[in-house]
């Protein structure tokens, strides 16, 4: 509304409008301000939940004390070797699996599709009670394995009591429980791929083999890296899997490194062990991370 | 509206400092009001109902409010630690592993309040054995008090199977049982040997020896510690020394390493048993692949007297019986050892004085009586007038007029045996040699690695001391 003169005229507008933004104080005002009000409930959380834990845990860290007593731990030492082979072992199989039955389930059958279903019923249930299962069929006592080993009349094995064979379990429920999962991804990069190249292999007389290794693999190789990749950063830091089937047993030879840190922390109460453990893994993760990002372009 | 990166990480970091000063010592306010206190769930419902109804009187008569939650042991250990170490910590805590895996380390650390005043008032009702468990170092005023109040405790006993005995064709009587060590051990042989001789396909699988022997297990602390008293073994003097490389005690701990072995390779002891958590030995002999098991609590025969697939507890009075642990080889009494249960106030708890109240008021005669025999005779108190009531002694009667073949048990051997506490009080050091499970781990060495005892003892042994050197 425009205001009246003493002469009863009206006055000449003003040149620049007065908005309610323009009469708040110019700090007030600021963008930066505004962002960090909208964005302060997630800044709390990240630096709380996030920021906080991982400083103090990197302080706690450079204890050059937890180092030397770590590394002078037997079972500091075998874990490192355990974990490699875990990390190694379990991605690679499991990936080259994964891209193999993801050609199987892109068959457009109906009984392919019944096969996906079932096929993701590992991925789908929990990790615990199928832990608790693989537990119980392989007791050497009462479990499956060993009393279908005993009907062909063979020795029962303790599958779970020697560090070979447990650890093999290990990396054996890992691929179990997580093949599905990278199956689906393989499956959905091998529909991505335009099947006239097929269609033009099929005229060229091209065989499945040379199918594979002239199109699906070159055309899914970055993403085959990608997910080799990303699989090592959960495998490395996996505890579930280890814990709940062996728990570091027998005499404490099958920990990797994420359960014998939880070992370090919470059973012995050594936090900075615990830590320093997470810190010798951290460099190896940071470069898959690095790797996966630049792969990516993030 | 664009936003430079500097300007973005600048607002950021002080937005996150900011909510963090002001966050944080408001959660801690809020706690300081009431009382709060973190208990071991009970093995029962009735534990923890009685525990409640302590609670409740506690609020009415002091008037204040009490926070009191429940956790599962393994849980509420980690509960525990974490709080210790974050300085952020409730007024009271009772965790079954406190003995174990906090007073000694966390007393070391002066991170738990001197209860000596509250232990100096209870002094008089106390069997006094038990007391030493919480009298532990701090290293920070360079002398030892009570930073724990003993409540309950639990000792080795062994169960076994009365009616597997009887069917195969063995005495099943406990007071017929030969308590001769090689004769001990040997009679349960001869049970798994007959019964799977007699029915292989239902006995096939069944093994004599229900004996754990993991680095998952703290009943294998339990077992071997106890056969190396059988073998006259110590691991520190009573300084709190490590002597477990002298020759005497070399000696012991390598003919208790061997025995394992050779009960283990001699296909007595499941070969599970490395991998065994605590409840799978229970597990093992509730199932009935096992003739007997060692177990430091009451915790078998418990289950079974609530078990309600038997309604008469015909397992509970005729089925199976508690036994002592064998003499020693060399002929004498075996010696037991007690890990005894104890409350803590942690030193950065708000309500100091409220908290000992509260300990003194948990622990008066009648109404600790209620609570304790809530656990169905688990534990044993630590109060010589509690443990005078007359269910120490006799336990619980049959349907038929049966007598109780366990509680009894371990009350004699808690009065009547040369009984002591878990030594981790004298040094810290030993509590992390059991978190490490270096006993568990030499046992494994000759079991899976096929070394000799003397070697698994020797690496044993130096990683003991490289541990106690740890503690300056």
């Amino acid at each position: 509304m425009t205001g009246t003169t003493r002469e009863g005229g009206l006055a000449a507008p003003s040149r620049v409008a007065v908005t309610p933004r323009a009469r708040l104080p110019r700090v007030l005002r600021s963008a930066t301000l505004q962002g960090f009000v909208f964005t302060a409930p997630l800044l709390f959380l990240f630096a709380a939940f996030v920021l906080y834990p991982m400083v103090s845990g990197l302080y706690a860290a450079t204890d050059p004390d937890s180092y030397r007593a770590i590394f002078g731990d037997p079972v500091f030492r075998q874990t490192v070797s355990n974990t490699i082979w875990y990390v190694v072992v379990a991605v690679n199989v499991k990936l080259v699996l994964a891209l193999l039955l993801s050609g199987v389930l892109d068959y457009p059958f109906l009984s392919t599709r019944v096969l996906a279903a079932l096929f993701l019923i590992p991925w789908a249930i929990p990790a615990l009670p199928g832990i608790l299962s693989f537990r119980w069929m392989l007791n050497s006592q009462w479990g499956i394995f060993n009393h279908l080993l005993t009907k062909l009349g063979l020795s029962s094995v303790p599958w779970l009591a020697q560090h070979d064979t447990a650890l093999a379990f290990v990396i054996i429920f890992h691929i179990w429980k997580y093949l599905p999962f990278w199956t689906i991804i393989f499956l959905a990069g091998r529909r991505a791929i335009p099947s006239e190249l097929y269609e033009a292999a099929a005229i060229d007389g091209g065989s499945l083999a040379q199918n594979f290794f002239s199109i699906t693999f070159p055309l899914l190789k970055s993403l085959y890296l990608i997910c080799t990749l990303l699989s090592m950063v959960f495998t490395l830091g996996d505890f579930t899997v280890p814990w709940l089937l062996t728990g570091g047993a027998p005499g404490d030879t099958t920990h990797v490194l994420a359960t014998l840190a939880y070992r370090y922390t919470f059973a012995m109460g050594r936090l900075e062990w615990g830590l320093s453990t997470f810190a010798v893994a951290l460099p190896i993760t940071l470069l898959f991370i690095g790797m996966l990002m630049r792969w990516v372009k993030i | 509206m664009g936003q430079s990166r500097r300007e973005f990480l600048k607002t950021t970091a002080i937005g996150a400092g900011a909510a963090g000063v002001v966050g944080f010592p408001a959660v801690a306010r809020a706690q300081s009001g009431k009382l709060v206190v973190w208990w071991n769930k009970g093995y029962y419902p009735e534990e923890d109902i009685a525990m409640q109804k302590i609670v409740k009187e506690f609020e009415a008569k002091q008037k204040v409010e009490v926070d009191l939650s429940f956790t599962a042991q393994e849980d509420l250990l980690k509960k525990i630690t974490a709080a210790l170490i974050a300085r952020r910590t409730p007024d009271v805590a009772f965790c079954f592993y406190n003995d174990w895996q906090v007073v000694p380390k966390y007393g070391w650390d002066d991170k738990l309040t001197d209860v000596s005043d509250v232990i100096k008032e209870l002094k008089p009702r106390y069997n006094e054995k038990m007391l030493e468990v919480a009298y532990v170092w701090n290293n920070k005023t360079k002398k030892r008090a009570y930073y724990g109040v003993p409540i309950e405790a639990q000792t080795m006993h062994i169960h076994y199977w009365r009616d597997l005995l009887r069917e195969a064709g063995m005495e099943d009587d406990p007071a017929k049982i030969p308590l001769k060590w090689d004769e001990y051990w040997g009679y349960w042989k001869k049970a798994q040997d007959v019964l799977r001789k007699k029915d292989p396909a239902k006995y096939g699988k069944l093994y004599g020896l229900g004996v754990t022997e993991s680095t998952r297990a703290s009943d294998t602390l339990y077992n071997f510690e106890m056969a190396l008293l059988s073998f006259n073994g110590e691991i520190l003097d009573k300084n709190g020394k490590i002597v477990a490389d002298q020759p005497q005690n070399k000696k012991a701990i390598v003919d208790t390493l061997k025995w394992f072995g050779d009960i283990f390779t001699s296909g007595y002891v499941p070969p599970d048993a490395t991998n065994w958590t605590d409840g799978d030995n229970n597990a093992g002999f509730h199932s009935r692949t096992l003739v007997m098991t060692p177990n430091p609590s009451q915790s078998i025969p418990a289950a079974q007297f609530f078990n309600k697939e038997d309604p008469e507890k015909k397992n509970y009075f005729d089925n199976m019986a508690t036994i002592e642990w064998p003499d020693g080889p060399d002929g004498k009494k075996a010696r037991y050892l007690s890990a005894v249960k104890t409350i803590i106030i942690p030193k950065d708890g708000k309500n100091q004085a409220k908290a000992k109240d509260f300990i003194k008021f948990v622990v008066e005669k009648d109404r600790f009586l209620e609570y304790i025999k809530a656990a169905n005779g688990r534990w044993f108190p630590a109060f010589t007038d509690v443990a005078a009531d007359p269910f120490w002694k006799e336990g619980h009667k049959g349907p038929k007029g049966q007598k109780d073949q366990h509680v009894p048990v371990a009350t004699k051997i808690f009065l009547e045996r040369d009984n002591k506490v878990f030594e981790h009080y004298k040094h810290p050091a030993l509590s992390q040699v059991y978190d490490e499970f270096a006993y568990a781990k030499a046992i494994s060495r000759i079991i899976t690695d096929k070394w000799t005892a003397d070697k698994a003892a020797d690496e044993m042994i130096e990683r003991m001391k490289a541990i106690f050197a740890q503690y300056k």
